[in-house]
């Protein structure tokens, strides 16, 4: 079953045409990573799949619901009830984190469960210590964003995504903003989502980890995709573009 | 941005000027002491930083000279007097826009106050002098040539140097501050070398701080303190006057005088 | 001055405290939230309520606040004929100029916030009042705390302006006293109770921002 469908994208800002005409999907428990160097768009569509920017024109359905659509045109939005809706069947992990600074770690994770989704204060508490327990964090739960480390930080907003429960989680270069050090122990805890058959569709540089956990992989370049396949596949593509873009990642692969 | 700042600063300019001009009333009948007796009360306007004229003591009521008066004249018109103290330099507007009845406080008479405002009869004299410091040396205004003077903005005292193109011209320069007691600071202090002030008030400071002060004697101009009413209110101004007078023949205004400056300045007949 | 004369003073001083924080008090009641619904208008996609509010802010920080207390004591009797009690006028005036510079430094605070904070905010499903109550606000206050307490302590000093409109305060006491007594002991005390007042005021900030130093 389709959890994510996008047909004919577009996007420019101003007169630059960053999504030229993107069309994937995504079914229930597949994890899709979406790589490409940087201002392939890569960002941008994923940014467009949360509404942080409107398309200009093409469709996008999540889960049944459709968000936007284009009719003769114009492109739609969905009445905000079913926008809504759709935000609580999605949700996005920044490059930065984003945490809220003045709430702790526990607040930070149960304020929307609380005060959008109405669940309450117990429930979604109790909800919270759990994801804190499988994301190892239970300790850190009083603690303010200045004080973890940016793995912990990473781990915390996957946490905060998570409490709602999301039909698919989007990760925005998860590590990019990460020491070295630190990525394993956030590529980790995507990797044990997907033992929980989580869909996720994850934009990423980590080619190897990409090339581990995904079920499909999608290149990008300058606003089309280019490649839409499995790993196997991809590495072993006779594109030129695809080959040209891996190349740099070639002692990354091997 | 520039056009803005044009704008914004011709509103602001016609709302000054707006400020700056009173309605005219002429054609209406002349209310103005029935109005009074109506609401019960007169209310006065004064600077209460004007000894001995009208000040506050050391128990923050106001007293002085034309407060006595004045409770006087209102008991006779049968009305409370309402002591409102204001700021000098907005008396006009305080006295235009009804939040006082009339100005009475060491007000003097002069040709502009004449035509923009009704004037009651002259009650007390007074004289534009210089102080100097008592050790300064200085005697006569000739003295001051050269010099700086400094004076009560707003005040008669700086009409009085308009006066004196010659003696004015002769300074070194003429230094404008908030109130009498500030230019006594200054002269204090050697910020100037005399102050132009009221007589009366500059007695009550010679007085106040012996030795220190003293007054040249040549005087800078005479004049005469009345109470200033809004225009064409001639019915309350007659009737003030009445009792002015009234209090005059009784030797009342003398007394009070003897009081408040030492000797009788009034000149009422 | 004679002793008996400074310890009656210090007695009226103590009420004319009294006033000045009076007037302290109601101007930030009015101006804190006139100043946020400014800031709004300031920050609107709509010219048509922009403009003038940037005219407005224009104005209040543009022209003296002593040339606004006349105005607004004096003006309207000129056009509608009646005038304000002198201590709503001045109430009145305090409180739009203040609103003026509280809501350029809510701007400021406002603007500074990292997008990223709005963008968390959106995919978690806050709606914009939410956003702006629970996540933006709270920071902004924080980040705003050292030029709102340059304000506040302004404000306490700027009361002694209402006198020009006759409302009697600490500075008029001293200047009054000061003409009757011929002496400048009256200043000295009124500056005393200025400087103790916003000795209060800056401890007050100073406690804020040790509250908020809970996060970085």
């Amino acid at each position: 079953m389709s959890v994510l469908s996008v047909k004919n994208l577009q996007k420019s800002f101003d007169n630059l045409r960053v999504l030229k005409d993107i069309s994937l999907s995504v079914t229930s428990g597949e994890i899709v990573s979406i790589i490409g160097s940087s201002g392939s768009g890569k960002s941008t569509l994923l940014r467009c799949l949360n509404r942080l920017e409107l398309i200009d024109s093409g469709e996008i359905t999540v889960d049944g619901d459709t968000m936007v659509s284009t009719e003769n045109d114009k492109v739609k939005y969905a009445e905000s009830p079913v926008l809504k809706q759709i935000r609580m069947k999605t949700g996005l992990v920044f490059q930065n984190f984003n945490l809220f600074p003045h709430y702790n770690v526990l607040r930070n994770i149960t304020e929307a469960p609380i005060h959008v989704a109405g669940i309450s204060r117990t429930e979604a508490e109790a909800k919270a210590y759990e994801l804190l327990d499988k994301l190892g964090l239970t300790d850190k739960a009083e603690s303010f964003p200045y004080q973890l480390s940016g793995g912990q930080s990473q781990r915390v907003s996957i946490a905060r995504a998570l409490a709602l429960n999301p039909k698919i989680l989007f990760f925005d270069e998860p590590t990019s903003a990460l020491d070295p050090e630190l990525t394993g122990e956030v590529l980790k805890v995507i990797r044990s989502l997907k033992s929980l058959n989580m869909t996720m569709v994850i934009v990423t540089h980590e080619m190897s980890f990409a090339r581990e956990i995904s079920n499909r992989m999608i290149f990008m370049d300058e606003g089309v995709i280019v490649e839409d396949t499995t790993p196997e596949e991809l590495f072993n593509s006779a594109n030129e573009r695809t080959k040209a873009f891996l190349g740099k990642f070639h002692d990354v692969i091997n | 941005m520039k056009k803005m700042t044009k704008i914004s600063v011709l509103i602001l300019m016609m709302a000054i000027l707006l400020m700056g001009c009173g309605k005219s009333d002429a054609n209406k009948a002349d209310t103005s002491l029935q109005d009074i007796k109506d609401k019960g009360s007169l209310v006065l306007g004064l600077d209460d930083a004007f000894p001995p004229m009208g000040f506050k003591n050391d128990d923050q009521e106001i007293v002085g000279f034309d407060i006595d008066v004045a409770k006087e004249v209102a008991n006779r018109i049968g009305v409370e007097l309402e002591l409102t103290p204001i700021s000098w330099d907005a008396k006009e507007q305080e006295l235009a826009t009804k939040h006082i009845d009339c100005i009475w406080n060491g007000f003097t008479k002069n040709a502009d106050r004449e035509s923009k405002m009704a004037l009651s009869i002259p009650y007390m004299k007074n004289t534009q002098v210089a102080i100097v410091l008592t050790d300064s040396g200085i005697n006569t205004l000739e003295d001051l040539a050269g010099k700086t003077v400094v004076l009560q903005n707003a005040s008669t005292a700086s009409d009085a140097m308009d006066q004196n193109e010659e003696f004015k011209n002769s300074l070194k320069e003429l230094i404008k501050v908030d109130d009498n007691v500030q230019a006594l600071m200054d002269l204090k202090v050697g910020g100037s070398d005399a102050v132009v002030m009221d007589e009366v008030v500059a007695r009550y400071y010679v007085e106040k701080e012996q030795g220190t002060y003293k007054v040249l004697d040549t005087t800078l101009s005479e004049e005469e303190y009345v109470i200033g009413f809004r225009k064409g209110e001639n019915a309350l101004t007659e009737e003030v006057n009445k009792h002015l007078k009234d209090m005059a023949k009784e030797g009342l205004l003398a007394e009070i005088s003897e009081k408040w400056v030492g000797k009788d300045l009034t000149i009422v007949e | 001055m004679s002793p008996e004369a400074i310890l009656k003073l210090l007695q009226y001083m103590i009420t004319a405290s009294a006033m000045v924080g009076k007037i302290f008090f109601l101007t930030l009641l009015f101006s804190l939230p006139l100043g946020l619904l400014a800031c709004f208008g300031r920050m609107s996609k709509w010219a048509i309520i922009r403009e003038p509010v940037k005219l407005y802010l224009l104005i209040m920080r543009g022209t003296p606040l002593i040339l606004q207390l006349f105005f607004f004591f004096y003006f309207p009797y000129y056009v509608i004929g009646t005038t304000l009690p002198r201590f709503h006028a001045a109430i009145l005036t305090c409180s739009i100029n203040y609103a003026a510079y509280f809501a350029e430094i809510y701007r400021g605070g406002i603007e500074s916030m990292p997008k990223g904070q709005y963008e968390a905010a959106k995919v978690l499903g806050f709606n914009k009042s939410q956003t702006f109550i629970k996540i933006i606000l709270p920071q902004v206050i924080k980040r705003i705390l050292p030029p709102m307490g340059n304000e506040f302590m302004t404000l306490v000093k700027d009361t002694a302006l209402v006198s020009v409109i006759g409302v009697a305060e600490l500075y008029q006491l001293a200047t009054d006293t000061m003409s009757q007594s011929a002496s400048t002991m009256p200043l000295v005390m009124a500056g005393a109770f200025y400087l103790a007042m916003n000795i209060i005021v800056s401890k007050g900030f100073e406690f804020a921002e040790k509250k908020m130093s809970y996060y970085r």
